[in-house]
């Protein structure tokens, strides 16, 4: 299934292509792959973040499905 | 939203500057006026917020927050040398009333944690996250975002350090969440905060807070 998977801030660095930047990258994956699975098949660092699936909030254990859109961005500290 | 039409209908952009036909600005006022807004933290985002949106109308605020007002906070938070050793959301409410002494205002002085704030924020119209620390920020936008899925959500991450003002700005990366700052400039990573920049995010957010009270989805 192809799943478009952005990354926001720094992790952008994550992407495999290793070019950086926000826009989506489209993955192959096998069916069944959840969010979980995901994040660490890229690394990313377990730091806070929040993890959407098509616009909305999604928890880490979600499946993932063909043609979602996952996004993922990680809140810096300061206020 | 109901009541209000689109200002602009013959297909003006988002960047509406357009003054309002008599009667209308008493309409927009008349909304916000009967608008709440819930404001998660009471520091250097959560204290100036919490003044604008009063400034711009919105008299119902619930205000939460644990800490309370220290010396080190006078630099860029809403609060007076008066005030310190007092809880930021009592000093905050002083203050906020001798603004509009008819303000509706609601204190939470308690620690949030992802049971209790559910019950804290609810039925807000729009919860604004205003906190200093990225896993409370997360948390914040987690519960919120799972438990009130169509309420707005404003949050903010990335307004450190003395990089231009310029880099601040308001997105909208989902339905019902505007994320307000330039996403990386982390006060961990050594970035001072000056009241001026945390200033533009706080005011991001509370005029993101106003567009979305006054239907504008767009920010």
């Amino acid at each position: 299934m192809k799943v478009d998977i952005a990354l926001f801030a720094y992790l952008a660095d994550h992407q495999p292509d290793g070019l950086g930047g926000r826009h989506a990258r489209t993955f192959d994956l096998p069916e069944g792959t959840t969010i979980a699975d995901m994040i660490a098949t890229l690394g990313l660092p377990d730091q806070p973040r929040v993890v959407f699936v098509n616009n909305r909030h999604a928890a880490e254990d979600s499946v993932l499905h063909d043609g979602d859109r996952l996004a993922i961005f990680p809140p810096v500290a300061g206020g | 939203m109901p009541d209000f039409p689109d200002l602009h209908p013959h297909g003006r952009p988002s960047i509406d500057v357009a003054v309002p036909p008599p009667g209308r600005e008493a309409a927009l006022r008349a909304r916000l006026q009967a608008s709440s807004v819930a404001i998660v933290g009471c520091g250097g985002l959560g204290s100036n917020i919490a003044a604008m949106l009063l400034r711009s109308g919105v008299r119902t605020l619930t205000l939460i927050d644990s800490d309370v007002v220290d010396a080190s906070n006078l630099n860029r938070q809403l609060f007076f040398r008066d005030q310190i050793g007092r809880p930021k959301t009592e000093a905050l409410a002083e203050t906020l009333l001798r603004i509009d002494p008819e303000a509706r205002l609601t204190l939470h002085t308690c620690r949030m944690t992802a049971e209790n704030l559910v019950d804290l924020v609810r039925g807000a119209d729009v919860i604004v996250e205003a906190v200093d620390r990225a896993d409370t920020k997360a948390m914040i936008v987690n519960t919120c975002m799972t438990t009130f899925p169509e309420t707005p959500l404003v949050t903010a991450s990335g307004l450190a350090g003395y990089g231009s003002a310029n880099a601040i700005v308001t997105e909208r990366p989902c339905e019902n969440l505007y994320l307000v700052g330039d996403l990386t400039s982390d006060v961990t990573a050594g970035h001072p905060l000056f009241a001026s920049r945390v200033m533009v995010a706080a005011a991001h957010e509370a005029h993101a807070a106003v567009r979305r009270l006054l239907g504008f989805d767009e920010p």
